[in-house]
């Protein structure tokens, strides 16, 4: 029995040898390559200066066309996250400030997701391998499940969320494989897709008096930025529209464009709208809020 | 309770050091151990259905010890009938009684008569195809006056419900596993050492194998309609040894995690990807429960005793049940009869039993014949298992029509960003691995086998997949 006890320790041993391992490895990864996503795009970047930057979910991604505003003379960049809750959003900002950016504008996008406060796990996954290198990134996750196995035990981040910063991901940035996320200035447009599900249903959500708008609204005001707030469209056959009045009641200096863009033809998605629709509507938003 | 699961890395060192340091006196005390962590490991998939596993092991450890006792044959007969009866009536109504129960109206709706089944609202319980069988087979071997009915129902107890093998087997037999479990266990390093490392290598094939290729064969699957035909080509493949990694993968996890207590339980899979042909695929494929139809079923019905007729009826009979019993869905039984009509051939020419040995490829010409027979029989038994895992049998021949008649063999993006061909290196490492263990249970062991312990526990930490995580298949038979 001796003996068994002494090779289970030695498993064990080479077990937490190879976490560490894999851990530096990984991290030292993350961290030199900069062109897989617009996280990592951050927390290697320095001094940017934009006059105006988007922020949200994928409903920010797809539907601010960066470009257009760089056409007209302003420097953008769509950091809108698909998957991204209010919380990556906040969070987004933070690192940016962390990394001295000079920002005029902000557009949020806050609709449907100010109705949870809680994290993304596809995309807060993403930050994961900073954890150890960004004050403000282990600050934020500080409260969430599991922060500190995350944050203690080696390797372990990387594993709960291999589907997204696991092997094939430290792979590609290994390689330095691009991906799409930074093209167009961060915009993703959408093209349309044939059998597209053009209903919807939110009327079981319901607005939130969120904790990471308000911080983001905390955080323009303390460092003087102009702070655009909007709701955007979705397709006309969406149950429970109202929820778009019920955030205007609860934030009324959130701007409704939920009607800016009405066609069927003009999304790729029910909440999401195709190239064609997202220029529309940045016209209208550059119309109204840059001219 | 997975045995890959957080919860269980906490529950074997736990019972472990119960096992060795605490119940370690005699035979009851280490099988009384075993009892309740088997009783507490089932009631952790759900504590109702404990009862059933109770009332079965009662069941047949009664009916044992009546039909040995009878006097009458009439009465051995009755006792017999009543287990078999009993047994098969739980499974047919957790396991069948909805997919018999709606086949009917659908066959009444096709001659017009309108029906609306009732179906029952059950949830399947877990491991009830494996415990039965246990039991099955214990109470089949008393009436044949192969074995004694045991009298100690701890023992008989721990036979049943011993947790490696409660919820997808090997399938044991009384003969194999009783006598282990009547004697005193003492602790043996070289058997321990042996059982951690046909564990870890078991978890290779679950977290790393298994699961990644399951995460391409889904993709495919559940898209098949938009695949071009090499993704299509690769989803069997990926397939295949998702199933393999998966099934195989448990059952080393079983039989190390059993050595680690001392005790031996059946193999139940000896690399069947390297079989010569169909028949010895199925010698190597889920041995326990292939070697059950062959003892229980095959066997009674007049075997290979009565001409070729007779033959191929019982051939097709076990395939079939064997299909039916993996689930109450169509889709198995085409499974089970698609092999049927594979193993024809081999019976009618006699040569289902031509290809015993293990498999060699020396530097001979002849090589160049038995590495294409291996690859037939694979390409073979990836075409069966569309069957078995696409949704329904229309689903499993648009996927074979569409393989044979797209014509496109090309790299393809998949639904979940991946593209088709991703993991063939993976899957091409993983078969170079087997290839060179397959005269043993697990490669680990012999020379560095440090290093090649270093290797399973490094792809289990950065290769396996875990977020998306997916349960062993055979949890649901």
């Amino acid at each position: 029995m001796k003996h068994f006890l002494i090779f289970i320790i030695k498993i064990v041993v080479v077990t937490f040898l190879l976490l560490v391992v894999l851990d530096i490895a990984y991290t030292k990864v993350y961290l030199q390559y900069t062109n897989r996503g617009k996280i990592g795009h951050v927390i290697n970047s320095k001094d940017k200066q934009y006059d105006v930057v988007v922020l949200g979910s994928s409903r920010a991604n797809n539907h601010f066309v960066t470009p257009m505003f760089e056409a007209q003379g302003l420097k953008a960049f769509n950091y809108g996250m698909s998957g991204g809750h209010l919380f990556e959003a906040s969070l987004m900002l933070k690192l940016m400030l962390e990394h001295n950016y000079k920002i005029k504008n902000i557009i949020l996008e806050a609709d449907l997701n100010l109705s949870n406060e809680k994290e993304s796990e596809t995309v807060a996954a993403r930050f994961m391998p900073y954890l150890h290198e960004s004050t403000v990134i282990a600050t934020h996750f500080e409260e969430q499940q599991g922060f500190n196995a995350k944050y203690y035990l080696p390797f372990y981040r990387y594993i709960v969320a291999d589907s997204q910063i696991g092997f094939r991901e430290m792979y590609q940035s290994a390689l330095k494989m691009p991906t799409n996320a930074l093209n167009n200035l961060g915009y993703y447009p959408l093209g349309k897709k044939p059998n597209a599900n053009m209903k919807n249903n939110i009327t079981n959500l319901k607005p939130l008096r969120n904790k990471y708008y308000e911080e983001i609204k905390h955080l323009c005001k303390a460092n003087d930025i102009n702070l655009i707030v909007l709701m955007t469209p979705m397709c006309e056959n969406t149950k429970g529209l109202n929820y778009f009045d019920k955030v205007k009641k609860l934030y009324p200096e959130i701007y409704n464009y939920e009607n800016a863009v009405i066609e069927d033809r003009y999304f790729s998605s029910c909440g999401h709208l195709n190239d064609a629709g997202a220029r529309q509507f940045t016209k209208v938003i550059i119309q109204d809020f840059f001219n | 309770m997975f045995f890959n699961s957080l919860s269980f890395a906490i529950f074997l060192p736990i019972v472990f050091v119960l096992y060795w340091f605490v119940f370690h006196k005699n035979k009851t005390t280490q099988n009384t151990l075993l009892i309740i962590a088997s009783y507490y490991f089932y009631s952790c998939w759900d504590w109702r259905f404990l009862f059933l596993l109770v009332f079965s092991t009662f069941l047949d450890y009664y009916t044992g010890i009546q039909i040995e006792k009878a006097k009458k044959e009439s009465a051995r007969k009755f006792w017999f009938w009543l287990s078999v009866g009993v047994n098969l009536g739980f499974l047919g109504v957790f396991k069948y009684y909805n997919f018999f129960a709606s086949s009917f109206a659908s066959l009444l709706n096709g001659w017009g008569i309108q029906s609306s089944p009732l179906l029952l609202e059950v949830v399947l319980p877990v491991g009830i195809s494996f415990y039965t069988f246990h039991g099955l087979s214990y109470v089949i071997d008393i009436y044949l006056k192969r074995i004694k009915a045991e009298r100690n129902f701890v023992d008989y107890s721990l036979f049943v419900s011993y947790f490696p093998l409660l919820v997808a087997g090997p399938i044991e037999r009384a003969t194999h596993l009783l006598p282990q479990v009547k004697v005193k266990r003492n602790f043996d390093f070289e058997k321990a050492k042996q059982g951690v490392y046909q564990f870890i290598w078991g978890l290779v094939k679950k977290v790393v194998i298994a699961d990644t290729c399951a995460t391409y064969a889904n993709a495919i699957f559940d898209h098949h309609e938009n695949m071009n035909s090499l993704s299509l080509i690769l989803g069997a493949v990926y397939f295949a040894f998702q199933i393999y990694g998966d099934f195989s993968g448990y059952s080393d996890m079983a039989l190390g995690m059993s050595k680690l207590f001392g005790i031996d339980l059946l193999r139940n899979f000896n690399y069947p990807y390297f079989s010569r042909d169909i028949a010895e695929f199925w010698r190597r494929w889920h041995i326990s429960l292939s070697s059950w139809f062959r003892d229980y079923v095959y066997i009674p019905l007049g075997g290979s005793s009565g001409g070729m007729g007779m033959k191929v009826r019982n051939t097709f009979i076990i395939f079939l049940i064997s299909g039916f019993w993996h689930g109450a869905n169509w889709t198995f039984i085409a499974w089970g009869a698609i092999n049927a009509v594979y193993f024809l051939p081999l019976l009618l020419l006699n040569r289902n039993r031509s290809n015993m040995g293990t498999v060699a490829l020396p530097w001979e010409w002849q090589s160049v014949s038995v590495f294409f027979q291996m690859l037939l029989t694979f390409a073979l038994s990836c075409l069966a298992w569309i069957f078995f895992r696409a949704p329904s049998i229309e689903a499993a021949v648009s996927y074979i029509v569409r393989l044979f008649t797209e014509g496109t063999f090309a790299s393809q993006y998949l639904e979940n960003e991946r593209y088709n061909y991703e993991i063939l290196l993976l899957v091409g490492v993983f078969v170079i691995v087997e290839w060179y263990s397959r005269t043993k249970v697990e490669p680990i062991s012999g020379k560095q086998s440090w290093l090649k312990l270093a290797a399973c526990l490094l792809a289990i930490i950065a290769l396996g997949t875990y977020s998306d995580y997916k349960e062993f298949i055979y949890f649901q038979f």
